[in-house]
């Protein structure tokens, strides 16, 4: 069983990872990627994965068996366990949790396609519906808390050896820090304001246009004011929702579709960058949990992109400051000049 | 210039470079190799560099010449530029300062093929005492609010250079992660009266199994709550809250410790690349005397993925009671 264990300091928990030790030599180096070997996530190779959960099939077609379109299944090397209690212990002045929670992966298509921007938009409509149906499966398990969607697109960003495209699928049984803050700080400011912030931020974004990426269907895609990363890269729905989940069958497609822009904009631009994909949604509102009142109308759902462009050093990880080489107004100018 | 900015929504800032804006093309998408042709940074090279702001030289020897120990210059590409007054701005929902600071370089050693490692004891504390004598330098400037001492080491760390060097910025706010750590241990001191550094090296040294090496003064050991793989922290087992105050003979001693420390992760990870950041307080008038400074290591032998990013949540996947015995068993 893997341990959860809290800084005491600041508060982040950190996954150890008993069962799994590495040895020093099981690290590979970070240069380039390894080659491929066989794809466990192409159609015909349904048996080489643990069974699915949950899949979007052709009618008459049988579970883990050929015949999908969307499919999603367990990580074989889970980082959080899905069996078991949540037990809290201490051990001095540390806090120790057991590590349960679900680790899933969302096989985004049934042929080796490694990029998501080269999917037409019905799939990616139907990645996104499977996305929804997992929220509202897991919202029943009452030891999660948060459940965490991203992507990590080509070696440096994390991604394994296998190239096929998919997204990853994490719930956590504690909020996680980063999601946290981003909460106090959209409660702050509803506090003050009684306006979301990041509505706010979308009108401001939408009059001055310097860092606007696209504007179509209901949907923004901008160069953050404060990129952290170079061609960093949010989409926001233009309209106020705190959960994802609650994305509805239409604005599913139109949501498809700006994402499949961004992407494709990214890729034509920066020569097919790694990136990691990050979803940024509400946590399940617990009883026990005692989140504010005002989390429906003080927070807004969105996805931020971040390509892998430069290397986090000693500096940023010291400051929590991050150095930017561009100016997102340039980076923002650049990508909607490019032509998808 | 570079302008500095914060994030509405989490209170980060970021520091934005508008005057040599990166092109799309600038970007290396592959592994950095280190650049071929003279260093900068070796003997008889000083022209080459920035003028010299400070150095521990041999008797006689002139500034920016030959005949130096420890060498500190100008980064000839700052991050943040030392002259102007602070200013910060609004724009509707987004505060924005302009980027004023010190980026300044520790030369650590003339020769270029030598690392901390090998540096005798009384070098390796002549660069710590470099360290210290920057630090008391830039904080008469009353810009600025923070210092952090950092080294890259390795291509995969963020070194661009090869020769061994550290870097000091000097920032004209707190940073958020000190800021957070701070907030931490202040809470902690005013709930139980102690410092909670203090709580640590008591547990870890009375519990043992992380401890890698432990001196009069000092404590090297695995964190019980690492974020990386091979993490290892270096704390004064006195409580001091500002780095710079280190007293002249404690210099040698947090030097060889340093060393062995780095020595032992070098022979256990056949010589990965890794960071190490000088934790300690800001001096901005305020009392910090909850606070208590460190120095963290940490090797860069995973890829910081999606999962990290979004949540703040670091996968470790060594234990930090396995990455002990492996740094305690390196044949040194």
């Amino acid at each position: 069983m893997p341990e959860l264990r809290k800084d005491p300091i600041i508060g982040r928990w950190v996954i150890i990872s008993v069962e799994r030790a590495k040895r020093p030599d099981d690290f590979v180096s970070t240069n380039g990627g390894p080659s491929e070997g066989e794809c466990p996530f192409c159609e015909g190779k349904e048996t080489n994965t643990p069974p699915e959960i949950y899949a979007i099939r052709k009618f008459g077609s049988k579970k883990n068996a050929s015949g999908w379109d969307v499919r999603v299944v367990p990580s074989k090397t889970p980082f959080l366990r899905i069996e078991g209690n949540l037990d809290r212990t201490g051990k001095g002045i540390y806090d120790v949790m057991s590590g349960v929670g679900a680790h899933e992966i969302v096989i985004e298509t049934p042929h080796h396609i490694a990029n998501i921007a080269d999917l037409d938009e019905e799939q990616i409509a139907k990645v996104l519906t499977c996305l929804v149906e997992r929220f509202k499966d897991l919202e029943k398990d009452e030891r999660f808390k948060y459940v965490l969607v991203f992507k990590n697109y080509g070696w440096s960003a994390g991604a394994g050896k296998v190239k096929h495209s998919r997204t990853q699928l994490i719930a956590t049984p504690v909020t996680p820090k980063r999601v946290k803050e981003e909460l106090i700080g959209s409660s702050e400011y509803y506090e003050h304001h009684e306006r979301c912030i990041f509505c706010d931020l979308i009108n401001q974004e939408i009059a001055s246009k310097s860092r606007v990426i696209l504007d179509i269907d209901g949907f923004i895609s901008i160069a953050p004011f404060a990129s952290r990363f170079p061609f960093e890269m949010w989409i926001l729905p233009k309209k106020h929702s705190c959960d994802f989940y609650n994305l509805s069958f239409e604005n599913n497609l139109d949501l498809a579709r700006i994402i499949k822009k961004t992407l494709l904009k990214l890729r034509k631009g920066l020569n097919d960058p790694s990136f990691n994909l990050i979803l940024h949604t509400a946590p399940f509102r617990r009883k026990k949990a005692g989140y504010w009142k005002t989390i429906n109308e003080d927070y807004h759902w969105h996805i931020e992109i971040m390509p892998r462009l430069t290397r986090v050093a000693g500096f940023e990880w010291g400051t929590g400051f991050y150095i930017c080489p561009i100016p997102p107004e340039d980076a923002a100018k650049y990508l909607r000049e490019i032509e998808v | 210039m570079a302008v500095l900015r914060k994030d509405p929504v989490s209170s980060r800032w970021v520091i934005i470079n508008v005057d040599n804006p990166k092109k799309p093309e600038d970007f290396e998408k592959e592994e950095h190799v280190f650049k071929k042709g003279p260093c900068p940074f070796c003997y008889g090279n000083e022209f080459m560099t920035p003028p010299e702001i400070d150095a521990f030289r041999h008797e006689g020897t002139y500034p920016n010449t030959p005949g130096w120990l420890v060498r500190t210059v100008s980064n000839k590409f700052p991050a943040l530029q030392i002259e102007g007054d602070l200013e910060r701005r609004g724009e509707g929902i987004y505060d924005m300062s302009n980027g004023i600071g010190a980026h300044e370089i520790i030369i650590e050693t003339p020769y270029h093929d030598k690392t901390i490692t090998d540096l005798t004891d009384e070098e390796a504390a002549s660069v710590i005492n470099m360290y210290c004598r920057r630090s008391i330098d830039l904080q008469k400037d009353k810009r600025f609010k923070y210092i952090l001492i950092f080294k890259n080491y390795g291509a995969a760390a963020g070194a661009s250079l090869e020769h061994s060097h550290s870097q000091l910025i000097a920032l004209p706010m707190i940073p958020k992660n000190v800021l957070e750590e701070l907030a931490g241990s202040r809470k902690y001191f005013e709930y139980r009266g102690r410092c909670i550094f203090c709580d640590i090296a008591r547990q870890e040294i009375q519990e043992e199994e992380r401890v890698l090496i432990e001196t009069n003064h000092f404590v090297s050991f695995c964190p019980f709550v690492s974020r990386f793989p091979f993490e290892i922290q270096i704390l004064p087992k006195e409580h001091s809250c500002h780095f710079h105050e280190i007293k002249e003979k404690e210099m040698l001693e947090l030097a060889k410790i340093l060393k062995e420390t780095l020595l032992r992760l070098k022979v256990a990870l056949s010589d990965h690349s890794y960071n190490f950041i000088i934790h300690t307080s800001p001096f901005d008038r305020e009392s910090h005397d909850y606070y208590h400074w460190h120095i963290e290591i940490m090797p860069r032998l995973t890829r910081v993925a999606g999962f990290e990013w979004g949540t703040g949540f670091y996968l470790v996947p060594t234990p930090p009671e396995a990455a002990i015995k492996y740094l305690k068993e390196a044949k040194i």
